[in-house]
């Protein structure tokens, strides 16, 4: 009797193990084969709190609305993007869409050997935005910005080579409950002035009690992004009387180009102005900061070791996310005309932002699915697609008619400030950009001083400008001698399809920015002529 | 017994192969491979002695276009496409256009002074012909910035390629040297009447893509401010204002805008 109960028992349990394995099998697993034939991958190293949400709930809907797809989000660090992307690409391995920032050192020359442009797409209306709005307007211009800093940086000044997915400004991050303890009061300074008064009140406090708190947190790279908008802003009336052009904007090769011409250096008043706020606000953070990176200052803002922290827009949500503490967001307050250091230089409030887009993905030359990659653009840059991307990163879109959640509306810059585009730092190009900061800590640091850093500065600039101007030009001859062969295809292919045929149009285009670039490497290699060899 | 007219063309397929020809369609293909990037297809598809005029062009492109591109390859393709450009038909007009780009632009040391002579022959030859219109262009560009001789400051640059504007017939690449002229003269310090029509032929014609229309809208706009030109002036600034209102230049425009309305509310011309 009990033998025959235990036999009951192992086969009731058989069947139970059996059923539930069936259950798990055809609702939970994933097949061994999947049912999308198609894989397309994005890589990115936005992997701090948000992006990564913000992808992942744009992948979840592109793929209920297309089944035979299926996206892979790759998540790189920083400190290794470099190095990843130049290996995948040169390996042919290389994900199907790529961001990519024109800054990224080492790297200029990528996007004119890997990337493949898409400008013709940009031209016709955006598929998933039928129903909306932007239903019959042309993807570029559903962007914000109508991709500014993307066609800005693009390696051909006809071509559109990439979509962004967020606009990014940069903003003063407050631990309110410290600035009160601080200063008694919520009270933000609103200039400059202010500022230096707030930072004296803290460091007395900090003397006071011997809490090691500064003003500022700090690390490379946020004095990195902060110099670079105090430059920007001391340097306005000078990029202004720079522009011969009439372009009210200062292109990178133009700041090398007018940097030959004797036209700025950092000993030009202006600079030094510029340089000498950014000596300032740096003796407000902790000693020794250069050597760290920004996840450094990150924590010691959040540790409540600093009552401020000068981030980009794309840090607001890890830092709304992990803190302890209220953070409001606030503009970094500005010199003014009276301001004793950047007053006589003064010319107008300057741009902490600018509405500019970013977080760039560019299509690699080498995708298996191009197709499928530009239609995942075309999803990720949609009302719906780029709304998703909103609401679960935190971060700022990069479309029109996307809703703005009332919490990051702090990040958005609006149009009241002057820019020309030039910051006269790291944008330059990657041999500047290397001087500027491996000679940071001459200007930071406590013994430091504005004069060590222009010396040591002036002293690297001749070389270093010609080697970014002579890059500038090798890559464009990159992109622009493969293109003989593909204007004279178009052409072939296009009088075979008529005259309204689209390798016709492309043909057209393509000799048109092919003769802008020629155009601008016979500019860029007049300036080098003229200017002779570096001493 | 005649064969069925369906398979004739399989039957074509091997004498044609054994000429080195290859089919319209083939040829469409190989063009398309260019397009692609993809010589290294076309170069395993055809041969460079090919009997068809046309099948050499697209070999001696696609060895232009091949990787490594070394001098060697390239003077393999000049070989071939000098022999193509002494013909009257259209392959010479752009056998004579990439021969001229392989100096220009293709060698490790361009010899651009070649590429000039080049570029000159094949519009006195083809003169309507689209590849020596471009290649007018381009032959104003070396004009602009390189020849005769970059050492000599009297040489009148603008003037030189602005010689060649009346041959150049098919607006679009007019457009486009109209416009290198606009550029060429504010780098090489010409007085703006020199050159500010020439930007606004460029942008009077239309068509130009991507930064290069945005800058020019804003400069005609700023030149004809600091010419004391407040109508055009305005003109241009309302012009970028309603096409790219959200760009960061708008706010500078805005307060130029504002300052050029003023001047012609003052001189009457409002």
């Amino acid at each position: 009797m009990k033998k025959r109960r235990s036999r009951y028992l192992g086969l009731g349990l058989l069947l139970a193990g059996y059923t539930f394995a069936l259950f798990w099998v055809f609702t939970r697993s994933t097949p061994v084969i999947s049912s999308r034939p198609v894989t397309i991958r994005i890589a990115h190293w936005q992997i701090e709190k948000g992006p990564p949400d913000g992808v992942d709930a744009i992948i979840k809907r592109y793929e209920e609305l297309n089944p035979r797809v299926k996206v892979e989000q790759v998540l790189v660090p920083g400190r290794v993007y470099n190095q990843w992307m130049r290996t995948n690409l040169v390996g042919a391995t290389g994900a199907d869409l790529i961001e990519y920032g024109v800054w990224l050192d080492g790297l200029t020359d990528i996007p004119a050997r890997y990337f493949e442009p898409i400008t013709d797409e940009m031209m016709r209306p955006n598929p998933y935005n039928k129903g909306t709005a932007l239903e019959h307007v042309p993807w570029v211009q559903t962007f914000t910005d109508g991709l500014m800093n993307q066609r800005v940086n693009a390696p051909d000044p006809g071509q559109f080579y990439a979509v962004t997915l967020t606009e990014v400004s940069e903003r003063l991050f407050c631990n309110q409950e410290l600035l009160r303890t601080i200063t008694g009061t919520d009270q933000m300074p609103a200039t400059f002035a202010d500022l230096r008064v707030v930072f004296e009140r803290i460091r007395a406090y900090a003397a006071r009690t011997g809490r090691p708190i500064y003003a500022m947190a700090g690390a490379r790279d946020n004095a990195s992004w902060l110099m670079q908008y105090l430059l920007q802003g001391a340097m306005l009336q000078r990029s202004q009387r720079n522009d011969r052009q009439g372009n009210l904007a200062v292109y990178p090769w133009e700041e090398l180009g007018q940097y030959l011409e004797g036209r700025w250096n950092y000993r030009t008043p202006e600079a030094q102005a510029g340089l000498a706020l950014m000596r300032e606000v740096s003796l407000n953070m902790k000693p020794g900061f250069v050597q760290s990176l920004r996840d450094a200052a990150t924590q010691e803002f959040l540790r409540g070791d600093a009552v401020f922290i000068f981030a980009g827009t794309w840090d607001g949500t890890s830092l709304r996310r992990l803190a302890t503490f209220p953070i409001a967001v606030y503009r970094f307050p500005q010199p003014t005309r009276e301001d004793p250091v950047m007053g006589p230089y003064f010319y107008g409030a300057f741009a902490d932002g600018g509405g500019g887009t970013a977080m760039e993905f560019y299509l690699n030359k080498s995708s298996a699915h191009p197709k499928e990659a530009i239609d995942f653009m075309h999803f990720m840059t949609s009302v719906e697609g780029n709304q998703l991307f909103t609401d679960h990163s935190g971060w700022l879109p990069s479309i029109r008619e996307v809703k703005v959640p009332s919490d990051i509306m702090a990040y958005r810059t609006p149009l009241d400030c002057y820019s020309f585009g030039a910051e006269y730092m790291t944008g330059m190009g990657s041999t500047v950009a290397a001087a500027v900061m491996r000679n940071l800590y001459l200007l930071t640091e406590t013994h430091g001083s504005v004069d060590q850093f222009v010396n040591a500065m002036e002293a690297a600039m001749p070389e270093a400008v010609r080697t970014d101007l002579r890059k500038e030009i090798s890559n464009r001859a990159i992109i622009v001698r493969p293109q003989d062969v593909t204007i004279m295809a178009n052409a072939a292919l296009g009088w075979r399809s008529g005259p309204e045929g689209s390798p016709l149009l492309a043909r057209e285009r393509l000799e048109s920015s092919q003769t802008q670039s020629e155009g601008l490497m016979l500019l860029m290699g007049r300036q080098l002529e003229v200017a002779g060899p570096g001493k | 017994m005649y064969p069925p007219r369906s398979i004739l063309p399989l039957l074509l397929i091997g004498p044609l192969l054994a000429a080195g020809a290859v089919a319209p369609a083939g040829l469409d293909r190989a063009w398309s491979a260019l397009a692609d990037s993809r010589p290294q297809d076309v170069l395993r598809q055809l041969r460079r002695d090919a009997d068809s005029r046309a099948d050499r062009l697209v070999w001696a492109a696609a060895r232009i276009g091949a990787q490594p591109a070394t001098d060697a390859n390239m003077r393999e393709a000049e070989v071939v496409l000098a022999e193509l450009e002494t013909g009257p038909d259209e392959i010479a007009a752009e056998a004579a256009y990439l021969r001229a780009r392989i100096y220009q632009l293709h060698l490790n040391e361009p010899d651009f002074a070649q590429a000039a002579q080049l570029y000159a022959e094949l519009a006195r030859r083809q003169p309507e012909s689209h590849w020596a219109q471009l290649g007018l262009v381009k032959l104003g560009l070396l004009k602009l910035y390189l020849l005769p001789d970059l050492a000599d400051p009297g040489a009148d640059r603008l003037a030189a390629a602005e010689a060649l504007l009346p041959r150049i017939h098919e607006p679009l690449l007019r457009r486009d040297l109209e416009l290198q002229i606009g550029q060429a003269g504010i780098v090489l310090h010409q007085p703006q009447a020199r050159f500010l029509p020439h930007l606004i032929a460029a942008a009077q014609a239309g068509g130009i893509t991507g930064t290069a229309r945005e800058d020019l809208i804003v400069q005609i706009g700023v030149l004809s401010e600091r010419a004391g030109d407040w109508a055009r002036a305005r003109e241009y600034f309302e012009r970028y204002l309603a096409d790219y209102p959200t760009n960061v230049r708008a706010f500078t425009i805005r307060q130029k805008l504002g300052k050029v309305t003023r001047q012609l509310a003052q001189e009457g011309g409002a």
